[in-house]
């Protein structure tokens, strides 16, 4: 049980502008469930790639089963027994069960396929997991649950020695999270080392042997399960300090102007909450909580299916983000490059585009009226380009970002809906963003900030509501803010 | 981690590079007029010169409006259907129906814009590429264009309707040219001046962007496929008022010069991109290597080959700035 099978030394990898994993070394034992946790952008995924050999590490060890790589590639690693089971399953729709099985390898003599083989060899792997459907059904007819013993199935065919599971529960019912933990107790007795992550802590007391948490791209600590307990994970994972200055509140918020009261669609169920003038409302969760969801539904982007939104105290029926940006509601997307900016088009184009019917006349556009709408906000956000006939590509993530806030600000909103404001942008640019916030929301706008960025949601929240699995599941106020407290609410199973 | 240090403004590469992509369009042009004029000097004669506008008038203004389908995120492959379409109807309402001139050419455009906003509420309401949209209709349209006319060709259409293609202003203007001019204005001045262009390129280069903006999409796209049949209904009426008679496949192959043309003329296969006077050389220039290849002796099909070379060439190099110019922004 202490042979190590997969040891990580000293492994260091940089972005531009971000240390994704500092140092970090950590060793893994043949046949343990080995968990690992840590907040949103902690470096769980990158340490993921490196090890399946997706990423290459700046520098540092992997040492496999005895053999020390510095990189390696994604061939290297699947045949030395790694293998990976991301989120979005990596199979093949329209090919049956025991087809993915064996993708990747001649299914027989010549070239023809030897289906009756396939079959067999899958039907045994699923009788060893004590699961029983038809290994020739294409796998596109499978539930999640199915879909993923199907690419456990893969993995034990090629024989792995290591099987890494990214959130393998996300997509599961309660009944097939079971199934799973049963098929990892029984790939755990059979010598095989399965590497955890998950935000669920609930399921790594219940699955897993030892957990390591990391932090920021740290590795801080590795525990056995049995003699941690929850509270201790998320102290390690937390205790973070504040780093940049935030800009605080001026004024003291004043009437609702934005309710959404039981609101259920896309994903979110039931969710009441307001949005006040002058105030800042924080939502934190975890990645795939549902918040940016639910955004989407208050701009009618997405159906809302039962429930109500008011805005300034009216019934409001958003079928549309036109209709949305009419009553004053504006939405500062998630994907800047797709779905805020038009990155072929000037900036003084992008700015006035939301607004173009208000400053035409009989169908023509009025360019005094655009040059000085245009101008009006390039001024205010404090762009910086060469001038406003500028392409929007050339411009940095946070000209960019603030060439989108002066489009939805040009449109005449005064609730805005920021969905990750700073991501992807640098610390400077990040500050000067923070302070347009806490400027608008000063002149008497309404803001919520989704963010997964724990130190901004704290630094710039009047108030934090936290989401998991589509449904809130606490309100903090600002007296109250404590990474701890959200961590905690952020994580709860329901 | 997409973070840039700092802006980057090229601005030696973006002058030259940027006046070599901006105007290589005319250089091909002038190009083509003096390689034919060398060769066959009878090219460069005023009678040739106002033949070559004769003969593309029609051409260019349906290249209009396939620019602006274009532009829009669209594409018609029916476009050469329609326009014959356009052309039996209008011979019919003349010949067989006897129909007051003004009330034909009104008809003809309505049905072309029919048709052509049908090809958009397909593509708009059950979400498949205008393309393979287009690729049934075309199919669809030559149905109805040949039961229409019984496979016969319309002939004797009245002599002030011929006006229309084949008179003068001034005993030497071309009245085709003048209507020409007047549109490639128009669809210019659409584009570039009033708010319902803005709209067109919004959600040509980026529909989910420009939903998000609060544009309908939906809606736009109808008005793109409305427009673009505007100018293939008027391609009709110019087209059939200079040949003088009508038969139920007169324009096909048109939509294939047109597309030819909107690319070569630097507007991007996925939207969003390009500008109405480089599409209106572009026009010219397939016009001129028609009219060029037949003066020096080279039969139809082997315009085929060169239309169509001209068109991968024309794909290939957008094809290759779009991979540069995002490489560009990856760095």
């Amino acid at each position: 049980m202490d042979e190590k099978i997969l040891v990580l030394k000293n492994i260091k990898k940089a972005y531009p502008g971000v240390l994704a994993l500092d140092d970090v070394s950590i060793e893994f034992k043949k046949g343990e469930v080995h968990a690992i946790v840590g907040e949103n952008g902690a470096g769980k995924s990158t340490l993921i790639k490196i090890i399946a050999g997706a990423v290459k590490p700046d520098s540092g060890e992997i040492i496999l089963d005895g053999k020390t790589f510095y990189k390696t590639t994604p061939q290297e690693a699947i045949s030395n027994g790694i293998s990976v089971i991301y989120q979005e399953f990596n199979l093949f729709d329209s090919l049956s069960a025991a087809e993915n099985i064996f993708v990747g390898e001649k299914p027989g003599h010549g070239n023809l396929v030897n289906f009756k083989r396939l079959n067999a060899v899958a039907s045994d792997i699923f009788a060893r997991f004590n699961v029983n459907f038809r290994p020739d059904i294409p796998v596109k007819e499978l539930s999640p649950g199915q879909k993923q013993i199907v690419e456990i199935s893969k993995a034990i065919h090629k024989e792995a020695k290591i099987i890494i599971m990214d959130e393998p529960t996300a997509p599961l019912s309660i009944a097939e999270v079971e199934k799973l933990f049963e098929i990892i107790r029984e790939l755990k007795q059979s010598g095989v080392t399965i590497i955890y992550i998950s935000h669920r802590l609930d399921e790594i007391f219940t699955i897993a042997d030892r957990v390591s948490v990391m932090r920021d791209g740290k590795y801080i600590a590795t525990n056995m399960v049995s003699a941690t307990t929850r509270k201790e994970l998320i102290s390690l994972m937390v205790g973070r300090e504040l780093k940049t200055s935030y800009p605080g509140p001026q004024v003291m918020p004043s009437d609702k102007a934005l309710e959404v009261i039981n609101v259920t669609g896309n994903g979110v169920h039931n969710i009441s909450l307001s949005v006040r003038k002058g105030e800042i409302l924080g939502m934190a969760g975890l990645v795939g909580a549902g918040r940016t969801e639910l955004m989407r539904i208050i701009y009618g982007a997405e159906k809302l299916e039962s429930g109500e939104i008011l805005v300034g105290g009216k019934l409001a029926r958003i079928n549309s983000p036109a209709k949305a940006l009419k009553l004053g509601i504006g939405l500062i997307p998630e994907d800047r490059k797709q779905q805020g900016a038009f990155l072929t088009m000037s900036i003084a184009w992008n700015i006035c585009i939301s607004n173009i019917k208000r400053i035409s006349k009989y169908g023509v556009v009025n360019r005094k009226m655009e040059q000085e709408l245009s101008k009006t906000y390039y001024d205010l956000l404090n762009i910086k380009a060469p001038s406003m006939e500028q392409q929007v590509s050339n411009l940095s993530g946070g000209n960019q970002q603030k060439v989108v806030l002066a489009k939805v600000l040009a449109a005449r909103t005064d609730v805005l809906i920021f969905d990750e404001p700073t991501r992807g942008i640098d610390v400077g640019a990040r500050e000067e963003i923070y302070h347009l916030m806490r400027r608008l929301s000063d002149e008497g706008k309404a803001i919520i900030m989704v963010s997964s960025d724990m130190e901004e949601l704290l630094g710039m929240s009047d108030r934090i509501l936290v989401m998991a699995e589509g449904r809130i599941t606490g309100e903090i106020a600002k007296s109250e803010f404590n990474q701890q407290h959200i961590l905690e609410l952020a994580s709860r199973n329901i | 981690m997409n973070r840039q240090p700092k802006e980057r403004f090229d601005s030696k590469r973006f002058s030259i590079m940027g006046i070599l992509q901006k105007y290589v369009i005319i250089i091909v042009f002038v190009l083509c007029i003096l390689v034919f004029g060398i060769i066959n000097p009878k090219f460069l004669s005023g009678s040739n010169i106002l033949n070559i506008l004769w003969q593309n008038a029609y051409m260019v203004v349906a290249s209009l409006g396939m620019a602006i389908l274009l532009i829009g995120g669209g594409v018609d492959l029916s476009a050469g259907y329609e326009i014959s379409i356009g052309g039996v109807i209008a011979a019919a309402c003349l010949v067989w129906w006897n129909i007051p001139i003004w009330l034909t050419i009104i008809l003809s455009i309505a049905v072309v814009v029919l048709l052509s906003m049908l090809n958009g509420f397909i593509t708009v309401k059950f979400k498949i590429n205008a393309l393979m949209v287009t690729l049934g209709t075309m199919t669809i349209y030559s149905g109805i264009s040949n039961i229409f006319t019984n496979q016969k060709a319309i002939f004797n259409l009245p002599a002030a309707f011929k006006f229309i293609g084949q008179g003068t202003i001034f005993g030497v203007v071309p009245l085709v040219a003048v209507i020409m001019v007047i549109l490639i204005a128009a669809a210019s001045f659409i584009l570039n001046k009033t708010y319902l262009g803005r709209l067109i390129y919004a959600v040509g280069v980026n529909p989910e962007a420009a939903n998000l903006a609060g544009i309908k999409v939906e809606k736009t796209k109808m008005m793109v496929f409305a427009l673009a049949g505007v100018f293939f209904g008027i391609s009709a009426v110019l087209l059939v008022s200079r040949t003088g008679s009508a038969n139920a496949s007169m324009a096909t192959g048109t939509e294939f010069t047109c597309i030819t043309a909107a690319v070569l003329g630097g507007v991007a296969i996925q939207g969003g991109e390009g500008k109405i006077w480089s599409v209106v050389v572009s026009a010219f220039i397939l016009g001129i290597l028609a009219n060029g290849m037949q003066i020096i002796g080279l039969g139809v099909y082997a315009q085929y080959i060169a239309k169509g070379t001209i068109l991968i060439v024309a794909m290939a190099f957008d094809t290759y700035q779009k991979a540069n110019g995002t490489k560009r922004l990856k760095s």
